[in-house]
C-alpha cells in the first residue's frame, strides 16, 4: 500500500512520480454537466462508483445535484466503504450470490437503504432465507441483459417469474428492474442515442410485463455515462448507472461536454537513443491496455509501447521531455487503473490542492 | 484496501470469502526446493526478484532457502523501502534512479542496507556520486547493458565501457557489476529462448570482458529469469540470477517451466447462470489482472474463459452442472500483475487456511 500524501500548495512538477492526479476543475465540470442535465427531469443520477472509489467524489457529486442522492456499487465491499462514507442510499448493481456475503448485506441493511440485483432463483431463495433469519428486508431488483451478454434474465417471461417469486417472499422488498448498457464503438450521437433508446427499451419492456402481472416495478436503474442523455428522452424516472464521466478517459471523448480528469504523472528517466524517451511508468500502475495513453499538450510525442513498469515514447525533437523532465499521461479508460492507487493527489491549474485516500480500492469481496 | 471475511485457521480453501488471492505454500515450497537446489550446488547464485509477489514472508521464505547470494532483487525503490523495512539488508533495485527526491532516498535507505541500482547515462553518475558525497554514503552501481528488450540502457562493448570508467572514477560510488534485461521470454518457444538468451548474455560477458581488460573488476553480472536460469547459470562469467516468477508460477511460464507448480490463484465464485453453457463469476479484470493475458479457470472440466470485464468473468461451458454459488479456481496469467491488485495473500496448506499474509509493497510504484 502506498502513502504518499505531498503538501497541499505543492507545484505538480515537484511531485514524486508516477502519481495519479485529480484535475479538480475537469471533475467539477463533469459532475456540473450532469446537475444541469438532469435538474428538471424525471431521469436521475445514480452514480457508479466503482470508477472512482471515492466517497467523497461520491458526495461531491450528490451536492452538485442531479442526483437520487445514492450511489451504485459493483460489490458488497464497496458498498461497505460507501456506507462508512456517509453515503446513504446504495445500489449494488451486481449479484451477491455467497451466503457468507448475504449476511454481511443483511448488516448493512441495518445503517443505510442498500439493494442489490438478482437474476436466478436460487440466489432470491438464499437471500430470502438468509434476510428472514437477520429480520431484515432486502430490497432487490431483477438484472435484465441488453447488451453486455453477461448475468440478467434474457426474456420478460423471466423476468416475470422471478418477479412473482421475489414478490412472494419473506425478507424480501420487490422494487424493479436494472440493467448494465454497453456501446460497442461510436459512429456518430445519432446511432449512440438510437443504441441507447433500443436498451432501454428492452429493460422498460421487461418492467411493463411484471407490472402487467400485477407487480409494482417502480424502480429502474439502466443507462451508462454513453447513455445518459438518452435516458431523459425515455420520459421513464430512471436512475442512470454513469460512472465513467467523473474521471474520464480518452475512449469517450466523443462525450464532448466531459473532460478527463484522471491523469498520470510520469518522469523522463532515460533517453537512450535519439528520439526514444523512458518514463516510469508501465501498465502495473496504469493499467492502460488494451489502448495506450496518450501524452497532455505534446503532438509531436507518440507511445510506442508500454511495458510492465515502464512507457518507451517517440519524439523527433530532442530538447523535448529531457532526462529528469515530467509529462502527463491521459488514460484510456480510468476504472482498472483508479484500482491500482492508494491516493488520489487533487491538483488545480498546477498546484497541490488536496489529497485524497482511494478506500475502495482492492474492495473485491 | 481489500476487506475479505478473514476465516478461523483451518478453514477449507473453497470456504475463503471470494474473490481471495490464495497461496498453496506445499507448492511454494516445493518450488523454492526445486529453485534453490538447482543453485546451491553452483559457484552461480540465485536474487530473488520480489517484484512478482510484493511479500516479504515469501522472501524471507526464499532467503531462507539455500543457493542465494543473500539479497533480492526489486523494480522499484519505493518496493526496496518496504522490504529494507522488513529486514532485508541486500537490495537490487533494477531500475534506474534519476530524479533529485528519489536519488535522496536511495542514499537515506543505503544507511540501512546495501543498496545497488542501474545507471545508463553520465548525467545519472555525476548525480548520484554527488548526493552520495554530499550524504556521506556510498551506492552500488551496475550498468544496464541493453542486449534485445530496446527500453532503457547503454549499448553493449564501447558505451557501456566508457560508463564503467566514469562509474570508477566517481566518488562515493563502487562499480557494482552489469546487469541486463532479457525481455519477454516467455512469449517465445524453447528453441528460441534458448537461442536468444546465450545470444543477449553473451553481449554482457564479452562486455564484461572489455571491462576488465582496464583492469576494472567487474564483481556482479546479474541476467536471467525463470524461463532460462539453467541457461544463464550454464554461461561462465555469470555471477546471479535475477528470478522471480518460479515461486509462485502462473500462466505465462507454466509451459516453460513444468518443474514447478502454479502456487496462487484466486478464488472466484458463480453468481449468475444465465443461459445453458455459459457462467458468471464474480471475479475480473480488477481482481484478476489479464493487461497482457487471460487466466485459465483450473477445477472446472472444459470450461474457457471468454471474456473478462471489470469484475466479472464470461465462462464458457462445455459441461452441465456448474451452478450459482460453485466457486471456481483461477490461474492468472500473470501473477506480478494479480498480486500487485491484492492487499492479502491468504496461504493454505493441504487445503486448509494456514496463514494470512500481508503483501505491504503493492502499489509502490514510486
Amino acid at each position: 500500500m502506498d502513502t504518499y500524501r505531498p503538501l497541499p500548495g505543492t507545484p505538480i512538477q515537484e511531485l514524486d512520480t508516477p502519481c495519479l492526479m485529480v484535475d479538480l476543475d475537469a471533475v467539477e465540470n463533469n459532475f456540473s454537466a450532469v446537475a444541469d442535465m438532469f435538474r428538471d427531469s424525471s431521469a436521475k443520477m445514480r452514480q457508479h462508483t466503482k470508477n472512482i472509489k471515492s466517497p467523497r467524489l461520491a458526495r461531491m457529486q450528490i451536492d452538485y445535484g442531479g442526483t437520487v442522492g445514492g450511489v451504485c456499487t459493483a460489490k458488497l465491499a464497496e458498498a461497505e466503504v460507501m456506507v462508512e462514507g456517509g453515503v446513504t442510499d446504495v445500489l449494488i448493481a451486481n449479484q451477491v450470490a455467497d451466503r457468507e456475503k448475504i449476511i454481511r448485506l443483511c448488516a448493512l441493511v441495518r445503517r443505510a437503504d442498500v439493494k442489490i440485483c438478482v437474476d436466478s432463483q436460487k440466489n432470491v431463495l438464499d437471500i430470502s432465507e438468509i434476510a428472514t433469519a437477520q429480520g431484515v428486508e432486502i430490497g432487490v431488483a431483477i438484472e435484465v441483459d441488453t447488451s453486455m451478454g453477461r448475468a440478467g434474465v434474457r426474456s420478460k417471461e423471466e423476468g416475470v417469474a422471478l418477479a412473482k417469486l421475489a414478490d412472494s417472499l419473506p425478507g424480501i422488498k420487490f422494487l424493479g428492474v436494472m440493467s448494465h448498457q454497453h456501446l460497442e464503438e461510436f459512429t456518430g450521437n445519432e446511432n449512440r442515442l438510437l443504441t441507447a433508446m433500443g436498451y432501454y427499451e428492452i429493460c422498460l419492456g421487461v418492467r411493463k410485463a411484471i407490472e402487467e402481472a400485477g407487480i409494482q416495478a417502480s424502480f429502474i436503474s439502466s443507462g451508462e455515462t454513453f447513455s445518459y442523455d438518452a435516458a431523459i428522452q425515455t420520459g421513464e424516472p430512471i436512475e442512470v448507472e454513469g460512472g465513467t464521466y467523473a474521471l474520464m478517459g480518452t475512449r469517450y471523448s466523443y462525450m464532448e461536454e466531459f473532460e478527463v480528469a484522471n491523469k498520470i504523472l510520469s518522469t523522463v528517466i532515460s533517453r537512450p537513443r535519439p528520439g526514444v524517451v523512458i518514463g516510469d511508468v508501465g501498465t502495473r500502475a496504469a493499467s492502460c491496455t488494451p489502448v495506450d495513453p496518450t501524452v497532455e499538450n505534446m503532438p509531436g510525442v507518440t507511445v510506442d509501447r508500454i511495458l510492465d513498469n515502464h512507457i518507451v515514447l517517440n519524439t523527433d525533437d530532442a530538447n523535448e521531455l529531457k532526462v529528469g523532465d515530467k509529462f502527463v499521461l491521459l488514460p484510456d479508460y480510468q476504472d482498472m487503473l483508479v484500482n491500482r492507487w492508494d491516493q488520489y493527489v487533487a491538483v488545480r491549474k498546477g498546484f497541490v490542492e488536496e489529497v485524497w485516500d482511494i478506500p475502495g480500492r482492492g474492495c473485491y469481496h | 484496501m481489500e476487506r475479505p471475511i478473514f476465516k478461523n485457521i483451518g478453514t477449507a480453501a473453497e470456504d475463503l470469502d471470494p474473490s481471495s488471492l490464495v497461496v498453496d505454500i506445499g507448492a511454494l515450497e516445493a518450488n523454492i526446493a526445486t529453485m534453490h537446489s538447482y543453485f546451491e550446488a553452483l559457484d552461480v547464485k540465485l536474487r530473488p526478484h520480489v517484484d512478482s509477489h510484493l511479500c516479504p514472508a515469501i522472501a524471507h521464505m526464499q532467503l531462507g532457502a539455500s543457493g542465494t547470494v543473500a539479497g533480492i532483487g526489486t523494480t522499484t525503490l519505493g518496493q526496496a523501502e518496504t522490504f529494507v523495512q522488513a529486514g532485508f539488508t541486500d537490495v537490487f533495485v533494477t531500475n534506474v534512479v534519476v530524479s533529485a527526491q528519489k536519488i535522496a532516498r536511495l542514499c537515506a535507505l543505503s544507511r540501512q542496507a546495501k543498496m545497488t541500482i542501474t545507471v545508463d547515462n553520465q548525467t545519472n553518475v555525476r548525480d548520484l556520486s554527488a548526493s552520495a558525497v554530499q550524504k556521506g554514503v556510498t551506492l552500488n552501481v551496475a550498468i544496464d547493458v541493453d542486449t534485445s528488450l530496446h527500453r532503457f540502457g547503454v549499448g553493449p562493448g564501447g558505451p557501456a565501457v566508457e560508463l564503467a570508467k566514469t562509474i570508477v572514477n566517481a566518488e562515493s560510488l563502487e562499480f557494482a557489476g552489469l546487469t541486463t534485461y532479457e525481455g519477454k521470454m516467455f512469449e517465445k518457444d524453447t528453441e528460441a529462448i534458448a537461442t536468444e538468451s546465450r545470444k543477449a548474455i553473451q553481449q554482457v560477458l564479452d562486455t564484461r570482458q572489455d571491462i576488465e581488460k582496464l583492469g576494472i573488476d567487474v564483481e556482479m553480472v546479474s541476467v536471467g529469469g525463470t524461463c532460462n536460469y539453467e541457461i544463464a547459470a550454464g554461461m561462465s562469467g555469470v555471477t546471479e540470477v535475477p528470478a522471480g516468477t518460479y515461486a509462485l508460477m502462473d500462466g505465462r511460464y507454466r509451459s516453460h517451466c513444468p518443474q514447478f507448480q502454479p502456487a496462487a490463484h484466486i478464488l472466484g465464485i458463480v453468481v449468475s447462470t444465465p443461459e445453458d453453457g455459459i457462467a458468471i463469476m464474480d471475479a475480473g479484470g480488477k481482481t484478476i489482472g489479464a493487461d497482457i493475458g487471460q487466466p485459465t479457470v483450473e477445477n472446472i472440466p472444459g470450461v474457457t474463459v471468454r471474456s473478462l470485464s471489470a469484475e466479472h468473468g464470461n465462462l464458457v461451458l462445455s459441461e452441465e452442472g456448474v451452478s450459482v454459488g460453485d466457486k471456481v479456481w483461477v490461474l492468472p496469467w500473470d501473477v506480478g500483475l494479480a498480486f500487485n491488485l491484492h492487499d492479502y495473500a491468504q496461504v493454505v496448506r493441504d487445503g486448509r487456511l494456514e496463514s494470512v499474509w500481508d503483501l505491504p509493497a503493492r502499489g509502490r510504484y514510486r
